[in-house]
């Protein structure tokens, strides 16, 4: 008898549960689509060549940028949560279809940031990585992310002073 | 709060004070607060440079920590509207820096490149507002892969926060800052 109404009770959990499941998938945060993504773009200060924009986009832009391209399991939630707050907190720290807004100090610093983040192999995440295979950086496309860092703060300073 | 107090009394009892010296008795105070909040920040930031030089992560956490309040309460004396801009973005970019080191006790390596940057800002601060107090300016040739770094210090004698107790006499004073 204890033991059927047990059983009971776990099915009416389980029940539960699935309904919640159910209803969260209507609850889907606005996807990170910017309207104006190319009005304060990096390229609108920092001359980006077509390789470079490549491996930013493929490594950097679903996290740092208004341009986020949504893997299909974006549509289930509670992912789709977990997505939008990586995607949030990634924005917060660097966001590239912003970074013509920031100051020229803000600018050269995030650029040293980057540069520090991809080689002590912080960026991209692993929890990103493990994902999307094809985001790890070479060694090839880090170099050519240095030099083209480096002729960047070189550019920004030439402006500025 | 003492200043205050000392105000309020000397307000209390100097009714008869004409407008102009009480405007004066007002300027002096607030100068010298804004003056207090720069020694606060300054000596807070030495605080910080020596928990890396005794490459003490916790330590810097919590003086980076400090630090954030202190650039949320500074004010600067007297600005062109220039100077002003220049400050503001000083302040976003320094209290963007201090609140990672805070948040990264752990990973002083990580710690260390946000001191780099911070340090920086706190240069041009010190040039920007003056500093109240000698300051010496050292440098470090070997920190990231030998593209050096400049770091602030309130002695005369090298402790170098970037090298930590590996290397804690590398670097020289570049410049000695008397604002």
């Amino acid at each position: 008898m204890v033991s059927t109404k047990g059983t009971r009770s776990v099915k009416k959990i389980l029940l539960w549960l699935f309904a919640i499941l159910i209803l969260i998938q209507f609850m889907q945060p606005v996807r990170n689509h910017g309207a104006q993504v190319v009005l304060n773009d990096i390229s609108n200060v920092i001359a980006v060549p077509d390789n470079i924009r490549g491996i930013l986009k493929k490594a950097c832009y679903d996290c740092h940028s208004e341009e986020t391209v949504y893997p299909w399991y974006a549509n289930i939630q509670p992912l789709n949560w977990f997505l939008n707050s990586h995607i949030q907190k990634g924005k917060s720290e660097l966001n590239f279809s912003e970074f013509s807004m920031y100051s020229t100090r803000k600018q050269q610093n995030k650029l040293s940031a980057i540069e520090n983040s991809f080689n002590d192999n912080s960026m991209p995440l692993s929890s990103y990585t493990i994902v999307h295979r094809g985001s790890v950086l070479s060694s090839e496309e880090k170099a050519l992310l240095r030099n083209w860092i480096q002729s960047s703060k070189d550019s920004l300073i030439r402006k500025n002073f | 709060m003492a200043l205050s107090v000392i105000f309020i009394t000397a307000c209390g009892n100097n009714n008869r004070l004409d407008r102009t010296t009480q405007t004066g008795v007002i300027k002096t105070v607030s100068d010298s607060a804004k003056n207090a909040s720069r020694t606060t920040l300054f000596n807070l930031y030495f605080k910080l440079k020596n928990s890396f030089a005794a490459d003490n992560d916790t330590d810097a956490a919590n003086a980076a920590k400090e630090m954030i309040a202190a650039f949320a309460g500074f004010k600067a004396n007297s600005l062109t509207p220039e100077q002003s801009k220049a400050f503001s973005e000083i302040k976003e970019d320094a209290t963007e820096h201090v609140s990672h080191i805070s948040a990264n006790a752990g990973n002083i390596v990580h710690q260390r490149e946000h001191f780099d940057m911070l340090s920086k800002d706190m240069y041009d601060l010190a040039k920007l507002t003056g500093t109240g107090q000698v300051i010496y300016v050292d440098h470090c040739p070997m920190y990231n892969h030998n593209k050096g770094a400049l770091w602030l210090s309130e002695v005369k004698e090298i402790r170098n926060p970037y090298m930590g107790k590996a290397m804690p006499v590398c670097g020289k004073i570049q410049e000695e800052l008397k604002l």
